[in-house]
């Protein structure tokens, strides 16, 4: 699914912030991707989202070396990847609802098809009334949510959401987290940057800890049981 | 339910297919001064082109008016500059239309009376037209079978025999000089059109980049999300062929009336010397086809200018 081999990233001709990044990534996998602040998580976060290209090593993403791929090509990878941005990056002349139905838009799919999956969807995120209102007049908890369900309303083949939970209440977080899992059921590989040591510790996934540039992946000791008895 | 929401959607612009940007182009501050702007070269490529019709629908008048045509001039003083008695000339007159009535390249001719010849002068003469003491030449319309200068120089030859300076008059060095300068004039017309063209080409090209830099950040959305170039230029390219469409169809009509206005002023000043304007089917299809032009010009140079605006951008 993604396969970093020796990536590096440097913005200008500043210092390398992503240095010598090698992992990858099974299809239907959830990590979470973690690291103190400034440790280069949404740079490696951009790298997957296709937002940027490596400055030295090799990123393959869906079986595709992505380092030289034409825009056009980019395009339709980046139509299996969903993103929940830290900062929402909501399109703020547009209602709740076309900011959810924009994915779908880009796809091609019809507007009934639409109006029937982005209302359920809106009705299920909790913002059923709000589908009109438009992104400056809700709360920061409301917006994250519509960015959550921006980034999941087309099913992508790989979810990856920067701190998705951070501006949400306890009870709201581990529902949208019941909803990660539950698109990682259906077979969608998911990476979630966050700094929530409680959501990490209940969900228990494997862990990209991302420290001073440099990535090293850590398996928690009872993953594999807990994953055994059905805990997540 | 649903049926409510459906109408509600489709009330606050929420899934209008053909309506629906995801780039909020419409409210954007530029697009009444661009509507504007296009309404403006409309207008003068309205007016560039009626100029151009009346030019080819008068040398056409022209040309055709003068077709096998000749005069025949009995100048008013003789060689040695004194001026002819008017029996001489209706004298000479009688005799060259002996002639021109028995050659073989001439149709019809036509001796113009003292009356006649007075009324074309008089536009230029005013009341001194009506002096009887005016010294006027002959003057005698030929109707000519040929045009061929050998057959116009054999009847030239044949005038000669009756007087030494008769003049026969083609018409061809004159007409040659209106026809020069009414396709000057045509050209001048269709070079101005072109140039209106490219400004609007060039005004619609410069808002758009301008939108393009204005929306930057939403576009990097869009292409993030997987969006095509040609998914986002469509929306350029739908916008700007609407506002081209509204800009046109109001020139065009502001057009029309200055044209209406034109064409009231040119038949009520009740002159030889001013061009009457009139509109055929093929001049009013051409302005009716105006808008459509523009609407083709700016939907093509929206995506181009965004196409081409987007390869520069690094992803």
């Amino acid at each position: 699914m993604i396969r970093f081999e020796h990536a590096g990233l440097r913005y200008g001709v500043g210092p390398e912030v992503l240095s010598d990044i090698n992992f990858s990534l099974e299809p239907g996998s959830f990590h979470f991707l973690n690291g103190p602040s400034g440790a280069g998580k949404t740079s490696l976060m951009s790298l997957m989202y296709l937002g940027r290209k490596p400055t030295r090593g090799l990123v393959s993403m869906f079986g595709q070396t992505v380092n030289d791929m034409e825009q056009s090509q980019l395009g339709l990878l980046r139509q299996k990847i969903g993103v929940v941005f830290q900062d929402f990056r909501l399109m703020p002349h547009l209602s709740a609802f076309d900011n959810v139905a924009l994915p779908l838009r880009i796809i091609g799919t019809s507007e009934k098809e639409i109006r029937s999956n982005v209302n359920e969807l809106l009705e299920w995120v909790g913002l059923g009334d709000y589908k009109l209102s438009l992104p400056r007049t809700l709360s920061g908890g409301q917006q994250q949510r519509i960015a959550i369900a921006r980034a999941v309303i087309a099913r992508p083949k790989l979810l990856l959401a920067d701190e998705p939970t951070g501006n949400l209440d306890d009870e709201m977080g581990f529902r949208l987290m019941n909803l990660f899992e539950q698109l990682n059921n259906m077979g969608t590989t998911i990476v979630i940057a966050t700094h929530s040591q409680l959501i990490m510790e209940k969900f228990g996934h494997p862990r990209l800890i991302l420290e001073s540039g440099h990535l090293r992946v850590d398996q928690p000791k009872n993953w594999l049981q807990r994953k055994m008895d059905g805990v997540f | 339910m649903a049926k409510t929401f459906a109408k509600k959607d489709r009330k606050l612009g929420v899934a209008q297919e053909n309506a629906r940007y995801d780039l909020p182009l419409q409210n954007s501050a530029g697009s009444g001064f661009l509507m504007l702007l296009v309404a403006l070269m409309s207008f003068l490529a309205m007016m560039a082109l009626a100029g151009g019709f009346t030019m080819s629908d008068i040398t056409e008048r022209w040309s055709s008016g003068l077709e096998n045509k000749a005069t025949v001039e009995i100048p008013a003083r003789t060689k040695d500059g004194a001026i002819r008695d008017p029996a001489d000339v209706d004298a000479l007159v009688k005799k060259i239309m002996t002639t021109l009535t028995s050659h073989y390249n001439v149709r019809s001719a036509n001796a113009l009376s003292r009356e006649e010849i007075r009324d074309l002068v008089s536009p230029w003469l005013g009341e001194d037209a009506s002096n009887e003491s005016l010294p006027l030449p002959g003057l005698i319309s030929v109707d000519l079978k040929s045009m061929t200068p050998r057959n116009v120089e054999a009847l030239g030859s044949a005038l000669k025999t009756v007087s030494g300076d008769i003049h026969l008059d083609t018409h061809e060095s004159w007409l040659n000089d209106i026809l020069k300068l009414t396709s000057t004039l045509q050209i001048t017309a269709l070079v101005i059109t072109a140039l209106i063209g490219a400004t609007t080409v060039t005004a619609i090209a410069g808002a758009i980049q301008s939108r393009m830099a204005e929306f930057r950040a939403d576009i990097e959305l869009l292409h993030l999300m997987g969006a095509s170039d040609n998914y986002i230029s469509r929306q350029f390219q739908r916008h700007s062929a609407r506002l081209a469409l509204k800009g046109g169809a109001i020139g065009v009509a502001l057009g029309m009336v200055a044209i209406c206005g034109f064409m009231f002023l040119s038949k009520s000043a009740d002159s030889e010397l001013v061009p009457s304007i009139t509109m055929g089917a093929s001049e009013l299809i051409s302005f009716i086809l105006l808008p459509f032009a523009t609407m083709s010009i700016a939907y093509i140079t929206a995506r181009l200018t965004v196409l081409r605006t987007l390869s520069h951008l690094p992803l």
